[in-house]
């Protein structure tokens, strides 16, 4: 049986920049994967290069053992991974439902052919109702997602991803933005969507507390390669990645 | 409720051409509805957030290839002016893929040789299209049972056709196409990253938008009778920004009122022919500056005043 996300020998190169050299990893079914390193590490990067944003210089992306390195962003989400962004991306002059069923509408319609040879996509109310609930948004379906603070706006995000119902959520920097106590209901909520809605998460984050916290297993990159892969408390112990991180202030909490 | 006014108004509107009389007056109302749908047509690509110059060409195709297959293959009229918009249409659809990963300024670029590239087929293959001689003999149009000799019939199939266009595009705009655009303008990345296949959207765009400038074609070259590359240049671009510019790009009923209002003046100013395009230039900069959303937000704001 394949792993769920497979990733060989990931590279990208900007010009003469090699952002990601040679990265390989796997994530399981069922498991909260995080990548982590320094500034400019090519977190990033990486993650732009398996949601499909960038096209791979070097190297395949696998999910469930098909191939899907060099894809299109939106081939990729309808392939069933989500993503969510590092700074808010949602629809603002519109209400927090409109926002959940657009999720719906943009990934049901994805295409002229899909609009015209498909049923109306009639979005189930209460699917939509339960995931509002889910991310904690069930009493403000009718505002305007842009008038809602910060926090619950990334909350939205993650609500319009789950819509999917993906096999495999890629989180960019969950928490950036929010405060500690936002921090601590974010670190729930994604151990709450694998063992409630059984998604697998591939997480970037700089916030020590939260991977540490959250992720089985850790991948920490620096310079674009691969320092160490293990469980948390393996990473910790590791001594090139103390050595990665002397000098800045990150707490390993 | 306030369009429903507007449209009643337009509908009265339509209307005066018969009170009026005269062919020349049959004419003007003709060709406006021959505009309308091409001001519609390149509405539909600003919708999707492209300024496309191509649309006189896609025009021409539709009125070229409805008259020589109607001329050379025998085609009944209404069939050729469908094949000549198809045509128009599936060109579209072709050079899509190409075009439409390409935006703003390029696009508009683009799009632009495209158009002279089409309307320079048209002056050079002399044997096919005539030339700058022109395309003559071009049959009025018809249905079994029924002729179209007169402008005033004429104006009634482009009322038609317009109020058809018109009708199709509102639909668009309510439905989940509505939606699906504007989440494209809104936020691409996310758009794309919750499925939507951005790219393929914006070819069935252009395609349906090529393929409403060849009906508009065909509507205008069993009326006119006689066809030359220049009625496809740039120039006619050049008037349908303005009219979409002037009557407003945020809504649909904007450029029918554009068209309306734009396509007489040049007769209306037949006096100061020599200042018409100077004419043109400042009433653009004028709506540009003080009335960005166009006429419709003139006349729906003193409907709400009222």
């Amino acid at each position: 049986m394949p792993e769920l996300l497979e990733v060989r020998g990931l590279t990208k190169r900007f010009g003469g920049l090699t952002a990601v050299s040679k990265v390989s990893f796997s994530v399981s079914d069922g498991e909260i994967f995080g990548i982590i390193g320094p500034n400019g590490a090519g977190k990033t990067t990486l993650f732009n290069v398996i949601a499909g944003h960038y096209r791979p210089t070097g190297g395949t992306v696998a999910l469930g053992g098909h191939d899907i390195s060099g894809h299109s962003s939106d081939e990729i989400a309808r392939r069933g991974i989500a993503r969510t962004f590092q700074a808010v991306h949602v629809f603002g002059t519109h209400t927090v439902r409109e926002n959940l069923r657009r999720a719906e509408v943009l990934r049901l319609r994805n295409s002229p052919r899909a609009y015209f040879s498909s049923r109306k996509a009639a979005v189930e109310a209460d699917r939509l109702g339960r995931v509002a609930g889910f991310v904690g948004l069930g009493d403000v379906l009718g505002l305007p997602a842009g008038g809602l603070a910060y926090g619950l706006q990334k909350m939205l995000g993650i609500g319009m991803a789950i819509m999917a119902a993906p096999r495999l959520l890629l989180m960019d920097e969950p928490a950036a933005g929010l405060n500690s106590s936002e921090k601590k209901e974010a670190g729930l909520l994604i151990r709450r969507l694998r063992d409630e809605l059984g998604i697998t998460i591939l997480l970037v984050e700089h916030d020590m507390p939260l991977v540490m916290g959250t992720c089985d297993r850790i991948l920490v990159v620096n310079r674009g390669e691969p320092l160490a892969l293990g469980t948390p408390a393996q990473v910790k112990a590791d001594a090139s990645v103390i050595d990665a991180y002397l000098g800045e202030d990150y707490d390993f909490a | 409720m306030r369009t429903r006014y507007i449209l009643l108004l337009i509908a009265a509107l339509a209307l005066l051409p018969w009170l009026v009389g005269g062919r020349y007056v049959f004419h003007l109302a003709t060709m406006i509805t021959i505009m309308i749908p091409m001001a519609l047509s390149m509405n539909l690509m600003l919708k999707i957030g492209q300024l496309s110059i191509a649309q006189p060409a896609f025009m021409g195709i539709g009125a070229y290839g409805s008259a020589l297959l109607t001329i050379r293959l025998g085609f009944p009229p209404a069939l050729a002016m469908l094949s000549g918009a198809l045509i128009a249409g599936a060109l579209a659809a072709l050079v899509g893929p190409l075009f439409l990963r390409i935006k703003g300024v390029y696009f508009v670029l683009l799009t632009y040789a495209f158009g002279e590239i089409i309307n320079l087929v048209f002056q050079e293959w002399t044997s096919l299209f005539g030339g700058n001689n022109g395309l003559y003999g071009i049959p009025k149009f018809s249905v079994p049972g029924l002729r179209l000799t007169q402008p005033q019939h004429y104006f009634v199939f482009g009322l038609l056709l317009s109020a058809l266009v018109y009708w199709c595009m509102r639909r668009v705009e309510r439905s989940d196409i509505g939606a699906i655009f504007q989440s494209l303008n809104e936020d691409e990345m996310l758009s794309r990253a919750l499925g939507s296949n951005a790219l393929s959207w914006r070819i069935g765009t252009f395609a349906a938008s090529a393929f409403i400038a060849g009906l508009s074609g065909g509507l205008y070259a069993f009326y006119i009778g006689f066809l030359s590359p220049e009625a496809f240049g740039f120039m006619l671009s050049v008037d349908l920004i303005v009219i979409n510019a002037i009557g407003g790009v945020g809504t649909v009923l904007g450029p029918v009122l554009g068209a309306i209002f734009i396509v007489p003046l040049p007769e209306i100013l037949r006096e100061a022919r020599e200042y018409q395009l100077l004419i043109y230039g400042v009433c653009l900069v004028v709506f540009l500056i003080f009335f960005r959303q166009g006429l419709i937000a003139i006349v729906q704001r003193r409907k709400a005043d009222a």
